[in-house]
């Protein structure tokens, strides 16, 4: 029936792909009894893959053998990994980061050592808790989401709880009179410690730094290969379409709930302050994925390993993304030492499907993709995606220049196709309702695309860029210099700053 | 670099093309919505249901939705649509449901009887009834089960008959709670140590499957592990102090419960329990269910 599903959602919108001429995909079996919504993965250093599921299993999956050991088990929620040196794990749970360790040597965990729990949770659904990403001196940073008035909070609650709001504690906790005073929470709340936040951790976890606010549902933390640290968000109130960030210290991120956690904060309910004067205090996206036609719910970033993807992809940044049917590859592009980045699909139109959470890579450069839904969108259980070493041709590189783009192309590129590029540039409106649609789209237009002598590189003459706009490129007619047509056949480029 | 004369004909417009129920369905519906099951939202077969013939009345639910399930959350509002294109999305639902028969819904946890779920002793953090957010709920084995919680440090309740039913949590986003399999027979609304201000949870250490909580209140370390009776008749509990108290300990258990308590160490009176800063070092606590 679910095939059917697809079949009839997204039939129409699909053409032909060659994604299965340069990449086969395989689900690997799910272990025996488990609920496979996989929250976290990583790759231990033999090469194992450590998959932590829904219900707190951590299990290792053995691709020499196909099959699954029990390594721990009765965590809530895991959502985050780092499989460490010495081979102990790392992982994020509900109520804490966790380091699990094997000391006797039986292959089972038998420390289960709270690395760092500090932080305030409310009892609702909605708290879920990510990370955590290492930096270069083995500082650690995990991000909490903030809570949904899809439920009231609990009774109890771990940590303090702010006043600050239209609903008092009574209103906010009592279930019998949520309904007619849920509006006054907001639909996304932080009536706890760090909610919304990014906290940077000593390597130990004994010091915690609030780093960062504004996040509402971050589902990805990660540094990329220069090591900046992404997160990305989910399109919803104060989130036109999901976001990508570039999170640097005490700088603010859009949602305004969790500002109610800054230091000498003045009190003001942060809900209720206008849009205008958030909009100042924000930082801009790097990357924006628009709604239904890239991503819905972006998740995790990793950084593609040798082996996994062409050359010029590797230290590339992927993102995972649940709703549809595809991951997301990131071109870096700095403007001023401002990045921002172009988004391109990966595998869309190929059997990976929806509901993709986690990657983590094999050593032989298998790309796992572990799948979830917690009752949304989704699905289960893991797809191993493995590269056939062949080049294909794809965008490779955008970079804004004065008056448009150069884009960089894997192969050499048909000249004869670049006419048929087209862009389009929309913005979005920055407000407390859910989404928002684009704003002034615009077709551009095209005044050259100008293959240069290396036969892969084009110079997009648009006539100026759009500070603040989200460019689509729509390279579906592109064809390389064999008659290809490109995989990932469109990009969005987010001008943060034109050249 | 020099650009040639523009090879593509455009012109700066704005974009103005009919609505494309399928696009629009798939941007703005499909992530809540499929086809013939439930997810966050209803199906499009029950959507059918309730809106087929009524174009007017599905635009209106759409623009000014309300919570009118029980289980389920309220759609955010989709005036951003605007009428013609949910006029579009209600021709496509309408279209692509037609025919389409409703799955059968699955009923009770489909993986209640895996390995991981039935293995005894088990711990398994979950929101639970009455404790704390961080709770960790612990089947010592077939018959006897507890909740510890993390947050504040402290042993909240027992009981007997079971384990937990997850599956309210889990089949969701963790919006439910827990479901306690037996009945309480040991509650503590309070830590029986005197109050020491601050406390700290450090995890656990897994012992023959059962966990040794470590955690500290004020300045000194504590270890709790946890072992039912045999024939069910109720728990013991097993502390250590490190540094030992400086001065006797006192602690200071529920007088209302249905349970005898006794010790390997120190003296009671009622439910108070008196230890010499010697004893307190490590000490064990019987809890037997009257």
């Amino acid at each position: 029936m679910k095939s059917r599903f697809l079949c009839l959602i997204l039939g129409p919108t699909l053409s032909a792909s060659a994604w299965t001429e340069n990449f086969t995909f395989e689900k690997i079996p799910n272990p025996t009894g488990i609920d496979s919504q996989v929250g976290a993965m990583d790759t231990l250093k033999d090469g194992r893959i450590a998959v932590a599921f829904h219900r707190g299993e951590v299990m290792f999956y053995d691709p020499s053998s196909s099959s699954w050991s029990l390594f721990a088990s009765g965590l809530q929620e895991p959502l985050g990994m780092l499989v460490d040196d010495d081979g102990s794990i790392l992982v994020m749970q509900r109520a804490e980061l966790t380091r699990l360790r094997d000391t006797d040597g039986d292959g089972v965990a038998d420390e289960y050592e709270t690395v760092f729990d500090d932080f305030g949770m409310t009892g609702n659904y909605h708290e879920f808790a990510y990370g955590p990403a290492r930096d270069k001196e083995g500082n650690l940073y995990i991000v909490l989401g903030i809570a949904s008035n899809g439920a009231p909070m609990a009774e109890e609650i771990r940590g303090e709880f702010s006043e600050i709001g239209r609903a008092n504690r009574e209103e906010m906790t009592n279930r019998a009179t949520w309904g007619k005073n849920k509006g006054k929470a907001g639909r996304m709340y932080s009536r706890a410690p760090w909610r919304g936040w990014v906290l940077k951790l000593s390597p130990d976890g004994s010091k915690m730094e609030p780093f960062a606010s504004g996040f509402r549902s971050p589902n990805g933390i990660g540094f990329d290969a220069e090591g900046r640290l992404l997160i990305t968000d989910n399109q919803g109130d104060w989130r036109p379409t999901s976001p990508l960030y570039d999170v640097k210290k005490d700088r603010f991120y859009g949602h305004p709930a969790s500002l109610v956690w800054t230091k000498d904060w003045d009190g003001r309910d942060p809900l209720a302050i206008e849009s205008g004067e958030l909009d100042k205090m924000q930082e801009p996206p790097a990357g924006f994925f628009p709604q239904g036609e890239l991503a819905n719910s972006p998740t995790w970033p990793v950084v593609v390993p040798e082996g996994a993807l062409p050359e010029s992809m590797v230290g590339q940044t992927l993102i995972g993304e649940m709703n549809q049917p595809n991951l997301v590859r990131v071109l870096d592009d700095e403007v001023d030492e401002v990045y921002q980045t172009a988004l391109v699909a990966m595998f869309d139109g190929s059997p990976l499907g929806k509901g993709n959470n986690r990657i983590a890579f094999g050593k032989d450069g298998s790309i796992y993709v572990g799948k979830t839904h917690l009752s949304w969108a989704g699905e289960t259980g893991i797809m191993r995606i493995k590269w056939n070493g062949e080049s294909f041709p794809a965008i490779e590189k955008i970079k804004a220049i004065p008056g448009g783009f150069a884009l960089r192309f894997t192969e050499e590129i048909d000249p004869e196709t670049l006419s048929t590029i087209a862009v389009e540039s929309n913005t979005y409106k920055y407000h407390k309702a859910y989404g928002s649609p684009k704003v002034d789209l615009q077709q551009m237009e095209v005044r050259g695309a100008n293959l240069l002598s290396d036969g892969r590189t084009v110079m997009l003459d648009l006539g100026g860029l759009k500070e603040g706009y989200l460019h689509a490129i729509d390279m579906t007619g592109v064809r390389s210099a064999d008659g290809k047509p490109l995989l990932g056949k469109k990009a969005w480029y987010q001008v943060v700053k034109a050249p | 670099m020099k650009f040639p004369i523009a090879l593509l004909a455009a012109t700066t417009l704005a974009v103005t093309a009919k609505p494309d129920g399928a696009q629009l369905f798939t941007t703005n519906c499909s992530a809540c919505h499929l086809l013939d099951q439930m997810v966050v939202g209803p199906s499009l077969v029950e959507i059918r249901g309730l809106y087929n013939g009524k174009p007017d009345d599905f635009v209106k639910w759409s623009v000014e939705p309300q919570k009118k399930r029980p289980d389920a959350i309220e759609m955010p509002s989709m005036v951003h649509v605007g009428e013609e294109g949910l006029r579009a999305i209600y021709e496509h639902v309408m279209s692509i449901s037609k025919g389409a028969e409703e799955q059968e819904q699955q009923t009770g946890d489909p993986f209640a009887d895996s390995p991981v779920q039935v293995k005894r002793p088990q711990v398994q953090r979950i929101f639970m009834p009455d404790s704390g957010p961080a709770a960790i709920a612990v089947a010592l084995d077939d018959g006897l089960s507890l909740c510890w919680d993390a947050g504040e440090c402290r042993f909240r309740y027992s009981w007997n008959g079971g384990f937990i039913d997850g599956f309210p949590y889990w089949k969701g986003n963790g919006s439910r709670l827990a479901k306690i399999l037996g009945n309480i027979r040991y509650v503590e609304e309070d830590s029986p140590f005197p109050d020491s201000g601050q406390h700290k949870f450090y995890g656990y250490r897994m012992e023959d499957g059962l966990p040794i909580f470590k955690y500290s209140l004020g300045d000194r370390k504590f270890t709790e592990k946890v072992l039912p009776m045999e024939n069910g008749g109720g728990f013991t509990r097993s502390f250590t102090v490190s540094p030992p108290p400086s001065a006797p300990l006192e602690l200071d258990f529920p007088s209302d419960q249905k349970v005898d308590f006794s010790s390997d160490k120190g003296t009671w009176t009622g439910s108070k329990l008196k230890l010499s800063p010697a004893e307190a070092a490590a000490f064990t606590i019987n809890i037997s269910f009257k």
